[in-house]
């Protein structure tokens, strides 16, 4: 059995306020009596440090919503609200609670554990409209984190075989392809354009210690990104092959930025390459409309691994004009069941990015039909990146980040992809499932919304009245 | 019919304030003459004797929007039209698209009268979650046949095997959740087990043992048998008159239980036999049991040790619940309890709270339906639970299959519980509900609990009362798998 995947976690706080949910006002009737300081079990409230005959203002970053100083102070002099910052973040699909829970896994690494029941909508769009299956007595069932089972997260990029071949003396005529081993299933795109350099030093550390690869425009590589070049997969145009020879040299993977040329002489573009380097390259393209015929001609052509990446809310990035843009959800399994349909699947392995929020898109990418995942914004979020997508997208970025150092912006991302490893392990062992490998198109271990709707409550209520006339 | 020993007393709220739904803002332009405090018969207004000025309007005992119309209305009577009157942002932290402030207000309601609200501005009868329960509604008939309410009955039993066990009958078909010592503060515990013994119904220990202070209503206590099991003795199974095992819970599927380490204090800790401080994961499955078989040699045991005992098999919803039903069957459970993907917790990763197994809703109708495919339904009791929020979501419950529900987050509710879901960590609760806190835990009394249970259980089946009523149904029995009488307002027009 290989040694044991984990990603250690430790605490490690940014000297930054960042999203909070509620904003607590002390009214002028306030006769400083102190109750709110000894109901608050948070320490929300405080007597001023200069005059303690007076309360400090309330320090609102730590409410909790219990509401006991709303309902015990003698003269109702408290108020509480949503915070406007918490409303102004809230997106179509980045909402502020996401970039809350994303900025705590990267302070403290650890999977979000809270008390009630979930308090969200029934169902939603993409992800959000499905549910994950788990095991009981007549399944085989997983211990989760908490046990001492081996669940294995990892995958393999590059070609495989549909099948081997032998000669009649019993010996491999096949020739087997070289993959690359990522102990998670998950790789890092480059969340934005013109990052500073302590940035992209992190993102690479942080990929370099968890094992797995940093997707960087071949362009932005600077010499201070030398030390971490095993760990980046460069990224440019076939028509650039040649003035990036020297980092190809290094690199284990490299990614070309599709076009259509790039399929029409797919062979000798992967022959240059080959000449210079030993790297498995991966042609990424946008998630648009007939992307399945694009990706079945490129797997039918021999790419070996191929990234889909659809916009930041995990939608289309163009095309359809008709109808709404379809959502990554709906992309992977189309693209997924096209090649299962052509019977050259398995030859390829697929990576789907865009819209990678949160821990649970990962497995629920892979049950869709993805190989691996890879995620973009939320490496920012985790150094206390604000995002707003109204009226467009735009980032924040917290003042003093780049005087922050390397080390500690990369611990922070290291966290952050601890507890979705974990949480990863959790939905996994729930499943009863060892291998993240075999999560790839296990949709039948997934409850989807419209199918479950339609099998209850379609087929109860869907047009009995017309049955009973 | 409630039981004779259930008795409604007003029980109001413990807190000096209730979180209000309006606001009445006071401008510039008040000339402190007072004629808002005179008018008001609700007390929003006060002006003090011998003081100068009124007192900032005390919004939660404000009625809102209904009252304009009302000839005392404040805002009309104001001679300088400095009163306006709007909805309270306060009111917006309050509560989620699951539990609505509407909903959690109408609860402390009906815990503190007994009865559902007079007031005519709450929403209780469905969430905001836009699926599910919140999609159902009652197809009412035009003219039911007349039933009197007090001939309709809302008991139902809960053997159906006639294997020669006790015939257990509740008095209304719900009963309280499972929730450990350590989970809840021991006045919580005791106070539900109390309120069951008035309603004849049951509570439910959980998994982290027995407290001594449960043995006087040791008849309406079912002991929770889970994976961890801490606490479980011969002698806690032989007490009892239903024994549960818990296979797995609805807010995290697939997973053990969680006790962080702040809430295992000394005295969970010796009840658990466990080392203080330490956080206690429960494995997740039963290792002891991979098969039906295994499942019915667990069934077996109990059933041995406790010749009289019902036992109860808890269990998530996956894709295969209609298997494991049919399985439990089998095995020789009396009660199949499915706990929905979208159940409460004192503690659980979010992850699995959102986005493992599916809501009840779903699951009641594939397990009653296969039950019923498999000719086993009526002798099998099913009880469903994971979000059952109102008289109605239990309703619905019934109508879709089930014959009762465990109402867990609801009674919380009931006890004032606000939903702020930090139960997990630290002391625990801030409202005393759900901590074990020396300090924190001695927040309320144990009457005060109690008669607020007692309230909201009353409250809960006067409504089913009225539906079943609006039916033209004498019994609860009856309208058990009625889909006929849902609609969805998605599929139907």
């Amino acid at each position: 059995m290989p040694k044991k995947y984990h990603i250690s976690t430790k605490a490690t706080h940014l000297d930054m306020e960042y999203l909070f949910k509620f904003r607590i006002t002390r009214g002028e009737n306030c006769i400083n009596c102190g109750k709110c300081t000894k109901v608050c079990i948070y320490e929300a409230h405080k007597r001023e440090e200069g005059d303690p005959r007076k309360m400090a203002a309330p320090n609102t970053a730590v409410c909790r919503n219990c509401f006991r100083c709303i309902q015990e102070c003698p003269r109702g002099a408290l108020e509480k609200s949503l915070n406007q910052d918490f409303l102004n973040n809230d997106g179509s699909y980045w909402k502020s609670h996401m970039l809350i829970a994303l900025w705590k896994q990267a302070e403290d690494g650890k999977v979000p554990v809270s008390g009630a029941g979930y308090r969200g909508p029934f169902t939603g769009a993409g992800f959000d409209g499905m549910w994950t299956d788990m095991s009981e007595i007549v399944r085989p069932t997983r211990d989760g984190i908490h046990g001492r089972e081996y669940i294995s997260t990892a995958v393999e990029l590059g070609r495989k075989l549909n099948h081997l071949s032998f000669d009649d003396k019993g010996r491999l005529l096949s020739k087997t392809f070289d993959t690359v081993h990522l102990p998670l299933p998950l790789v890092f795109d480059l969340p934005a354009d013109n990052l500073k350099g302590n940035v992209l030093a992190a993102l690479a550390k942080a990929a370099a210690e968890i094992e797995t690869f940093l997707l960087l425009p071949a362009d932005g590589l600077t010499p201070e990104m030398e030390p971490y070049a095993g760990n980046i997969v460069p990224l440019l145009t076939h028509q650039d092959i040649d003035r990036y020879s020297a980092f190809l040299k290094k690199a284990r993977l490299a990614a070309l930025v599709y076009d259509g040329e790039l399929l029409n002489n797919i062979s000798g573009i992967k022959d240059k390459m080959k000449g210079i380097c030993g790297a498995s390259v991966i042609v990424r393209i946008q998630a648009g409309n007939g992307v399945e015929e694009t990706v079945s001609r490129l797997a039918h052509s021999g790419v070996e691994i191929i990234h889909i990446a659809a916009d930041y809310r995990g939608m289309e990035a163009d095309g359809h004009t008709t109808s709404p843009p379809r959502v990554l959800k709906d992309i992977i399994r189309s693209v997924h069941q096209r090649l299962v349909s052509e019977r050259i699947r398995d030859e390829v392995t697929l990576i789907f990015s865009g819209g990678i929020a949160m821990a649970e898109h990962v497995p629920k990418a892979m049950i869709c039909g993805a190989d691996l995942a890879a995620v973009d914004l939320p490496l920012l979020i985790a150094m206390g990146v604000r995002l707003y997508e109204e009226p467009e997208k735009f980032l924040v970025f917290p003042s003093g980040l780049e005087e922050i150092p390397v080390p500690i912006l990369a611990r922070r991302v290291i966290n952050l992809m601890g507890a979705w490893h974990s949480q990863l392990l959790e939905v996994m062992g729930a499943m009863g499932i060892r291998e993240a490998r075999r999560l790839r198109g296990e949709t039948g271990r997934a409850i989807f919304f419209e199918e479950v709707d339609e099998d209850t409550f379609g087929k109860l209520f869907k047009n009995r009245e017309a049955v009973n006339l | 019919m409630k039981p004779s020993a259930v008795t409604i007393k007003e029980t109001p709220s413990r807190f000096r304030h209730q979180v209000p739904k309006y606001k009445i803002t006071r401008s510039d332009a008040c000339i402190n003459c007072g004629t808002c405090a005179r008018t008001c018969p609700y007390g929003v207004h006060e002006r003090v004797e011998g003081h100068n000025r009124v007192n900032p309007p005390i919004d939660y005992k404000c009625i809102g929007f209904e009252c304009l119309s009302k000839e005392f209305c404040c805002i009309g009577k104001c001679p300088r039209q400095a009163l306006s009157l709007s909805l309270n942002p306060m009111y917006d932290t309050l509560g989620d698209y699951r539990w609505t402030a509407d909903i959690i207000t109408a609860t402390w309601i009906m815990a503190e009268t007994g009865y559902p609200p007079t007031r005519t501005d709450l929403e209780y009868s469905v969430g905001n979650s836009g699926g599910g329960f919140d999609k159902l509604r009652f197809k009412f008939p035009a003219n039911p046949p007349h039933v009197d309410t007090s001939e309709i009955s809302t008991t139902i039993e809960l053997n159906r095997r006639n294997d020669g066990r006790g015939n257990v009958v509740i008095s209304t078909p719900m009963y309280g959740g499972g929730m450990s010592f350590g989970s809840v503060s021991l006045p919580t515990m005791v106070s539900k087990a109390r309120n069951a013994t008035i309603w004849n119904t049951f509570t439910c220990t959980g998994e982290g043992g027995y407290p001594e202070n449960l043995i006087p209503y040791d008849d309406h206590v079912i002991t929770q048998v889970a994976t961890g099991l801490f606490g479980v003795r011969e002698e806690t199974i032989q007490r009892v008159r239903i024994v549960e095992f818990k296979y797995a819970q609805g807010a995290k599927p697939g997973l053990g239980g969680h006790l962080l380490g702040e809430k295992n204090t000394e005295s969970v800790a010796r009840m658990r036999e466990a080392v203080k401080g330490t956080s206690l994961f429960s494995p997740f499955p039963f290792h002891s049991v991979y098969s039906i078989e295994d499942h019915k040699k667990h069934i077996d045991w109990i059933k041995e040790m406790n010749p009289q005992a019902l036992v109860s098999v808890k269990v998530s919803t996956p894709n295969d619940v209609d298997m494991v039903a049919v399985g439990s069957y089998y095995a020789g459970a009396h009660i199949l309890h499915i706990d929905g993907g979208y159940g409460g917790t004192g503690a659980a990763p979010d992850i699995a709270k959102k986005n493992i197994a599916m809501p009840i809703e779903y699951g009641i109708v594939k397990v009653h339906r296969f039950l019923k495919d498999e000719g086993v339904r009526d002798a099998i009791t099913l009880i469903a639970s994971g979000g059952i929020r109102t008289a109605h979501d239990l309703a619905k419950a019934i109508c879709l299959g089930a014959d009762g529900v465990v109402v867990g987050t609801a009674e919380l509710i009931a006890l004032e519980c606000v939903r702020c879901g930090n139960c997990e960590s630290g002391r625990g609760c801030a409202r005393g509900i759900a901590s074990t806190d020396s300090e924190l835990a001695d927040l309320f009394t144990e009457e005060w609990a109690t008669q607020r249970l007692t309230n909201f259980y009353h409250a809960w089946n006067v409504q089913l009362v009225e539906i079943l009523q609006k039916f033209g149904m004498k019994s609860v029995k009856e309208l058990v798998g009625r889909t006929d009488l849902l609609e969805h307002i998605d599929y139907s027009n």
